[in-house]
C-alpha cells in the first residue's frame, strides 16, 4: 500500500482522536463554568449527546454533507460502512471519523446554550434535529462542494461551519429558554452566577488548546510537506495572543485581571484562527488571536447587558470569534497560502475575498439561527416547554433529571444543614 | 428625655435623621446623640439586673463612628475599658456590652460582621487587660493583630473617662519598634481598589444589585482615611476624624502635601456620598450611581479619587523612605 496514504490516514486518525478528546475539554469547561448542583448533569449529557450525534452522523449526517447531490445538500452514502472514498488520499473510515468528530463539537457548542435550565429531553431531541437539519447543510455548502465552496469561501477547519453554526443554535436556545433564575435582578442588573470550579475551566482550556492541533492541523488531511506543523504554529500563536489580549483588556477596563475572561480569550483566539490557520502568515495569526481576545471581552458584556444569559460564553467565544475568524482571511490570506479562494485585502486581493467571507458568515449564521429557532419553538410546544420547573432548577438538574448529585456528599450534607 | 425602650430611640432616629441627612457634621452629631441615648438606656437596664456600676469605665466607638464619618446607615464598632480588674466587674461590663450592642441594633445600627463590639470579650476589658492585649498585638506583629491595632487607633470615647483610650493609644505610640509597626500598618492597608481605568473611565461594579455603580467607600474614601491614619500614627495623634487629623498635621508643616486642598477634597467626597448615594440601607449607601452625574460632577469625582490615591502614595513614600533610612 502507498506509504503516503497510510501516513495520511495515521495523521488524520490522530487528529480525530484529539478532536474527540476536545469533548472532554468541553465537559470541564461547561462544568467548571456552572454551579455544583448541575455538575453531574452537565458532564453526563455531553457524553450522551455525542453518542446521539455520532449515530445520526453515521446514519444521515455524513450523506447529507458529503453525498452526491446538488449545491444545497448531499443525498447519498447514508449509513456509511467503512468503504474507501473516491479521490481521497487517506482511509475513508478515518476521514469519516474525523468529520464525525467535527459534527460532535458543533453540537456540543450548540447545547452549551442550554446550560443549567433545559430539560434532559430537550437536549436529546435537539441533538437529533441539529445533527440532521442544522449542521449538515452548512457543512455541505462549504466543505461538501456546495454553493459557498463554489464561491471560494475560506474556512479551513470550521470557524463558520463548526463554531458559528453551534453558537447560532446556542443563541436561539438562550433566547427561547430565557435567563436562569437569579441571573438578573428586578432593575435589570446582572448577577454573577460564578462557575463552581475555575481549575476545571483552566484545565479545559488546555485540553481544548491541545485538541485544537487535531482540529486545525488535522484538517490538512495529509502529511504532505508536513504543512500541518505550520498550521499548528498559527493555532498556538493565536491562542496565546487571545489569552494575553483578554487579560490586558480586562485589566485595562475593569482594573482586574479576570481569570475566566483570560480563559475565554484563549478559546476565542483558537476559534478565530480555525478558519484562517492555513491561509495566513504567523504574524497575522498573532494579530487575529489578539483581536479575538479583545472582541470576546466586549462581546460577553454585550450579551449580558441584553439579558441573554449565556453561562459558558458560547455566543462570544464561538459566535463572535467565529465571525471574526472567518472574516480575518478576507484581510490576511496570502497569495501563496490561499489554496482556496483569493488572497485577502492586505495581499492585493481587494475586497473580493472579504465579501465572500462576509456573505458566508451572514448566510450560514442566519440559517443556523433561524432554523434552530424554529425547531426549538416547535419543540417547546410539542414538549410542553423546554425548561425544567423553577423548583427543579433550584434543587439542580443533577437531582431533578438524573436522581443523583455530581457531588453527593457535599450537597446532601448541605441539605441536612438547611433542613 | 429618658427612653424606656430602644424602639423609642429608633423612632427618635427616624424622625430626626432626614433633617440631618444633607449635612455631614450635623449627621454625625445626631449619631452620637442617638448612640448616647442607647448607652444610657443600656446602663439603666443593666443596673436593674446587676446593680450599680462597679467602677469607672469608658465606652468608645471605632471605625467610621470613631472618625465621625458615618453615613446615614452605619454598623457597630465599639468597645469598653473599665478600671477594676475583678471577676465581677468583668461579668458586669460584658453584660453591659451585650445590652448596648442589642440596643444599638434595635436603634438601627447593624451588628459588626467582624465582631468588633463590646459584647465580644476581645473588645471589653479592664485597663490592665487592655495594656496586656495591646502589648500582645504589638508583639505578635501578625496581619491580624496589626489590623486590630489599626482599628483601635480610630477609637473615640463616647461616654466615660477619655483618659483610658488616650493612655492606651500612647502605649502603642511609645513602643520601641514603632517605625517597623507603622511600616507593617502600611502593608496592611496598601491595597487600593482601582477606581479609574486606563481609558480614564470610572470603574463600576460589573455584577450584582449595584452593577454600574461605583463603590465610593473603598475607591474614594478609604485611601484618604488610611493615608491620614498612617501619618496620624506616625505623629502620635490622639484625635480620630480624618479632617481633624489633617488639621493637626498642617501645624507640623508637611512640606510637599497641601493639607487644606486634601481636606477640601475629602469633605466633598463625604458630601458626594451623602447626597448622591441611595441611602436606603448600609450597603446601598456606599454605591454611587455614576450614570446620574453630570460631566462636571463626574470629572470632580475622578479628581477626588486621583487625589486620594496621590495622597496615599505620597504617605507611602514617606513611610517607606524613613524606613529605608532607619535601616541604613
Amino acid at each position: 500500500m502507498d506509504t503516503l496514504f497510510l501516513m495520511n490516514s495515521l495523521w488524520v486518525m490522530l487528529g480525530a482522536v484529539l478532536v474527540i478528546l476536545m469533548i472532554g475539554g468541553f465537559i470541564l469547561l461547561e462544568t467548571g463554568s456552572t454551579r455544583m448542583k448541575n455538575a453531574g448533569h452537565v458532564a453526563g449529557k455531553t457524553i450522551l449527546t455525542f453518542g446521539i450525534g455520532s449515530i445520526v452522523f453515521w446514519a444521515v449526517g455524513y450523506g447529507l454533507i458529503f453525498g452526491k447531490g446538488n449545491s444545497l445538500i448531499g443525498f447519498s452514502d447514508f449509513f456509511y460502512s467503512g468503504y474507501e472514498i473516491d479521490g481521497l488520499a487517506l482511509s475513508g473510515s478515518v476521514f469519516f471519523l474525523f468529520q464525525l468528530a467535527f459534527a460532535g463539537i458543533s453540537l456540543t457548542i450548540a447545547l452549551g446554550g442550554f446550560a443549567e435550565r433545559a430539560k434532559l429531553g430537550a437536549y436529546l431531541v435537539f441533538a437529533l434535529l441539529f445533527s440532521v437539519i442544522v449542521y449538515p447543510p452548512i457543512a455541505h455548502w462549504i466543505w461538501g462542494g456546495g454553493w459557498l465552496a463554489e464561491h471560494g469561501k475560506q474556512d479551513f477547519a470550521g470557524s463558520t461551519v463548526v463554531h458559528l453554526t453551534g453558537a447560532m443554535a446556542a443563541l436561539a436556545a438562550t433566547i427561547i429558554l430565557k435567563p436562569r433564575i437569579g441571573k438578573y435582578n428586578k432593575d435589570g442588573s446582572a448577577n454573577n452566577l460564578a462557575g463552581h470550579n475555575q481549575v476545571f475551566t483552566a484545565l479545559s482550556v488546555l485540553l481544548l488548546w491541545v485538541g485544537w492541533f487535531g482540529f486545525n492541523a488535522g484538517s490538512t488531511l495529509s502529511v504532505d510537506k508536513a504543512f500541518f506543523g505550520f498550521v499548528a504554529i498559527n493555532t498556538n500563536l493565536a491562542a496565546a495572543a487571545g489569552t494575553v489580549a483578554a487579560m490586558i483588556i480586562s485589566w485595562m477596563v475593569l482594573g482586574k485581571a479576570d481569570v475566566p475572561m483570560m480563559l475565554n480569550g484563549a478559546l476565542a483566539g483558537l476559534v478565530a484562527i480555525t478558519a484562517s490557520c492555513a491561509f495566513v502568515e504567523t504574524w497575522a495569526a498573532v494579530v487575529i488571536g489578539f483581536i479575538a481576545g479583545i472582541l470576546v471581552f466586549y462581546s460577553i458584556r454585550f450579551f449580558e447587558k441584553r439579558k441573554i444569559d449565556d453561562p459558558i460564553a458560547a455566543l462570544s467565544v464561538h459566535g463572535t470569534a467565529g465571525v471574526w475568524g472567518t472574516l480575518s482571511t478576507g484581510f490576511f490570506a496570502t497569495k501563496d497560502l490561499a489554496t482556496v479562494g483569493q488572497p485577502g485585502l492586505f495581499y492585493g486581493g481587494g475586497l473580493h475575498q472579504l465579501g465572500v467571507q462576509a456573505m458566508g458568515v451572514l448566510v450560514c449564521g442566519a440559517f443556523a439561527f433561524i432554523v434552530s429557532f424554529i425547531l426549538l419553538k416547535i419543540m417547546k410546544t410539542a414538549m410542553n416547554g423546554l425548561r425544567v420547573t423553577e423548583e427543579e432548577e433550584i434543587i439542580g438538574l443533577d437531582m431533578s433529571e438524573h436522581g443523583s448529585y455530581g457531588y453527593p456528599e457535599l450537597l446532601k450534607s448541605e441539605q441536612r444543614l438547611n433542613a | 428625655m429618658a427612653y424606656s425602650c430602644y424602639m423609642e430611640i429608633r423612632k427618635f432616629r427616624d424622625d430626626k435623621i432626614k433633617q440631618a441627612s444633607h449635612d455631614h457634621i450635623k449627621l454625625n452629631q445626631l449619631h452620637d446623640e442617638i448612640m448616647k441615648k442607647v448607652i444610657h438606656l443600656a446602663l439603666s437596664q443593666t443596673a436593674e439586673k446587676l446593680g450599680p456600676l462597679p467602677c469607672p469605665f469608658s465606652f468608645f466607638v471605632m471605625g467610621s463612628a470613631g472618625r465621625l464619618e458615618q453615613s446615614i446607615w452605619s454598623d457597630q464598632d465599639h468597645g469598653i475599658i473599665y478600671q477594676d480588674d475583678r471577676v465581677e466587674t468583668k461579668v458586669y461590663f460584658l453584660e453591659l456590652g451585650k445590652e448596648i450592642s442589642k440596643g444599638l441594633f434595635q436603634a438601627g445600627y447593624s451588628y459588626c460582621d467582624g465582631g468588633v463590639m463590646a459584647s465580644n470579650p476581645l473588645w471589653c476589658k479592664s485597663l490592665y487587660e487592655w495594656h496586656h492585649q495591646l502589648m500582645k498585638w504589638i508583639f505578635e506583629f501578625s496581619w491580624e493583630s496589626v489590623r486590630y491595632l489599626l482599628i483601635f487607633i480610630d477609637a473615640r470615647t463616647l461616654l466615660g473617662d477619655e483618659g483610658f483610650v488616650d493612655t492606651l493609644k500612647n502605649q502603642i505610640y511609645q513602643t520601641a519598634n514603632k517605625d517597623q509597626l507603622v511600616k507593617k500598618m502600611l502593608n496592611n492597608t496598601k491595597y487600593l481598589k482601582n477606581g479609574i481605568n486606563v481609558f480614564g473611565k470610572l470603574v463600576t461594579e460589573t455584577h450584582g444589585p449595584y452593577a454600574g455603580l461605583l463603590n465610593i467607600k473603598e475607591i474614594g474614601i478609604l485611601p484618604y482615611v488610611n493615608a491620614v491614619r498612617l501619618i496620624a500614627i506616625k505623629e502620635n495623634l490622639l484625635t480620630t476624624p480624618t479632617l481633624e487629623r489633617l488639621d493637626t498635621l498642617s501645624e507640623l508643616h508637611f512640606s510637599d502635601i497641601d493639607i487644606d486642598f486634601f481636606k477640601d477634597q475629602f469633605i466633598r467626597l463625604l458630601n458626594f456620598r451623602l447626597i448622591y448615594c441611595n441611602q436606603t440601607n448600609y450597603d446601598s449607601g456606599h454605591y454611587l450611581p455614576v450614570a446620574h452625574l453630570s460631566r462636571e460632577q463626574s470629572k470632580e469625582l475622578k479628581d477626588m479619587i486621583k487625589n486620594g490615591s496621590a495622597l496615599f502614595h505620597s504617605v507611602r513614600k514617606l513611610i517607606e523612605k524613613e524606613d529605608s533610612h532607619a535601616n541604613e
